[in-house]
């Protein structure tokens, strides 16, 4: 079986290779019927997702959603109150150091102990992890923090110990890593070093489950989009694929050389041609894909002349705003 | 060669103590403590013998390494808690059980090392100006008193796992250091001593079996009750009747229990948390 090595870079890393080599059907992640109450409130009500193989999954939420809870309910920090997590297969209640050793995390709030160096502190999380110290230092340089090794973390910058945390999860090259609003107070280099890094892990095969409030983000990077609303699974499917199934068309702008009534009358007299906004010589309508074509033979026919075209799809906010309704 | 995560933990907390030099302050402590109970514990006739030495020193150790043992843990599990830095430890292949035994096993290096270098330089000096010191006993009071601070260690390690702020897990150690303290443990027992029997019973010297055994419940109590039997020698006039049950075996059976069962709280409390 060497599907694995068909869509990523060779040669891998042991971990992943291994991980690969397990069957390609076992999800990466599996959450079953996942719930967890605090206080008598379900903050986390009976939730079920699977996270496949090379997916970056974008976990979306308002504030409050339970987004930190599940992924903490996952890495087996906090105690479900009923449900199945599953990571490559194995249930981490009966594996917890077999599935520790494929997830890197980096947590919503990174803390590192402050009276050490930024390498002393991987060096102490390399050990645990069974890694070597090479791997810190390479760590430590794929995060642009090569200069502030030798220096206390009590000194760092909150976007510096972004950072660390970023390179902390990556030691021993996990092949599933869990963020959690891992771009949090970053300023927009740092936003642009993390998203790059997320992007490349994925290209090389990594899983990547990634919590974020930040919709571009979110839609810059993931392939699967799970939305979280009051501990539920409101949607869970691939950007486009929500917008679909929300029956949300994209906006065609068409620029002209000049609109008149002619123009304007034989588009909206398309069918499925909706919110017919003119700004100058611009026509913005809202349509199905298939409905393009007509409006640009309609356009022709009323004597208009084309100069360009765009097509913009749903954003993500917009999904996420008519999931969870803020 | 794949080793233990319980030795990277407690590896980690004995190199922390030896940067913040913390060690070498409470072992300059230890030794002064010693050397001026030996020196000026004599009414101005110069050294000590060891065993003199011990009898005073008996009460500093209940009083300071209880105090240390307690400060040294109490923020073990709740501090490392508050200060976010668990999660990420729990992410790695650890599990809580490691975690619970590398910190006290690393805390216990710190306040085995503190004693000994402490009480080993004390004890060199002594040796040099006190011809033939009974050295055999001072190694004696060094490991009951090591075992007397392992005792108050695992004991705020509980506290640090009950507790999910650090400042309660500090107010329960100095609570629990002042019931345990001598002075107040005595004047507990006096009142429970009176309130059981008649003055007459305790001006004749009749203690109930029963008040040693209570007694005993307080692990500093059994630690002094080790090193006074064992090494403390007293002057021929001076007799003092215990029960049966007195013996070395019960003492170090209670401080083992002082040792372990506080440990064993600690990560059942500590397995309930939610990090």
């Amino acid at each position: 079986m060497k599907i694995y090595y068909t869509r990523y870079r060779y040669p891998m890393k042991p971990l992943l290779e291994e991980f690969y080599y397990m069957d390609q059907e076992i999800n990466a992640i599996e959450v079953k019927n996942l719930t967890k109450i605090y206080d008598k409130v379900p903050v986390v009500n009976n939730l079920s997702f699977n996270v496949k193989k090379g997916e970056v999954f974008g976990f979306l939420g308002p504030n409050g959603a339970g987004k930190t809870t599940t992924i903490k309910s996952i890495l087996g920090l906090i105690n479900k109150n009923s449900g199945l997590v599953k990571i490559n297969g194995l249930d981490i209640t009966k594996n917890e150091k077999k599935f520790k050793k494929i997830i890197g995390y980096l947590p919503e709030r990174v803390a590192f102990y402050q009276n050490l160096t930024a390498l002393q502190n991987l060096y102490f999380f390399a050990e645990i992890k069974n890694v070597t110290r090479g791997e810190c230092i390479n760590s430590l340089m794929e995060m642009g923090l090569k200069e502030h090794a030798y220096k206390k973390v009590g000194k760092f910058s909150h976007g510096m110990i972004q950072r660390l945390g970023m390179a902390r999860a990556m030691l021993g090259n996990p092949p599933i890593l869990i963020l959690d609003e891992p771009t949090g107070g970053l300023d927009p280099r740092g936003v642009k070093l993390i998203r790059e890094k997320i992007k490349n892990l994925n290209k090389n095969g990594i899983t990547i489950f990634l919590s974020s409030h930040i919709l571009s983000e979110i839609q810059a990077v993931a392939t699967q989009v799970g939305i979280l609303d009051k501990g539920i699974l409101v949607a869970k499917d691939s950007v486009s694929q929500l917008s679909n199934k929300l029956n949300m068309k994209p906006i065609i702008s068409i620029d002209l050389k000049e609109v008149n009534e002619k123009i304007i009358k034989a588009v909206r007299a398309i069918k499925g041609v909706n919110n017919l906004r003119i700004l100058g010589n611009t026509i913005e309508i809202m349509c199905n894909p298939e409905s393009r074509a007509k409006v640009i033979v309609a356009i022709d026919k009323a004597g208009g002349s084309t100069i360009n075209i765009q097509t913009k799809e749903p954003t993500l906010e917009e999904v996420f705003i008519k999931y969870t309704g803020e | 060669m794949k080793i233990n995560p319980i030795f990277y933990i407690a590896k980690k907390e004995l190199m922390d103590n030896i940067r913040n030099t913390w060690i070498i302050i409470v072992s300059i402590i230890f030794a002064l403590l010693t050397i001026i109970a030996s020196y000026a514990g004599s009414y101005g006739q110069g050294w000590q013998d060891l065993d003199l030495t011990i009898v005073v020193m008996i009460m500093i150790v209940q009083i300071t390494i209880s105090i240390i043992g307690l400060m040294l843990g109490y923020a073990s599990i709740c501090g490392e808690i508050q200060r976010g830095s668990m999660n990420s430890l729990l992410s790695l292949p650890i599990n809580r059980f490691e975690i619970i035994i590398g910190k006290f096993l690393g805390l216990g290096a710190v306040l085995s090392s503190t004693i000994i270098i402490g009480f080993g330089i004390a004890g060199i000096i002594i040796g040099i100006n006190v011809p033939d010191a009974d050295f055999a006993g001072y190694v004696l009071f060094i490991g009951a008193s090591i075992l007397n601070g392992l005792v108050f260690l695992s004991v705020s390690i509980l506290f640090s796992s009950f507790f999910k702020r650090r400042t309660r897990s500090m107010g329960m150690a100095i609570f629990i250091w002042i019931i345990f303290m001598p002075i107040f443990w005595s004047l507990i027992m006096v009142m429970i001593l009176f309130a059981s029997t008649t003055t007459e019973k305790i001006t004749a010297g009749i203690i109930p079996d029963w008040f040693y055994a209570i007694d005993l419940i307080n692990p500093q109590q059994a630690y002094s009750a080790l090193v006074s039997t064992n090494i403390v020698q007293l002057p021929n006039t001076i007799s003092i009747t215990t029960p049966s049950f007195y013996n070395n075996g019960v003492f170090l059976t209670i401080i083992a229990i002082w040792i372990i069962v506080p440990l064993i709280l600690s990560y059942i409390l500590f397995k309930r948390h939610d990090i």
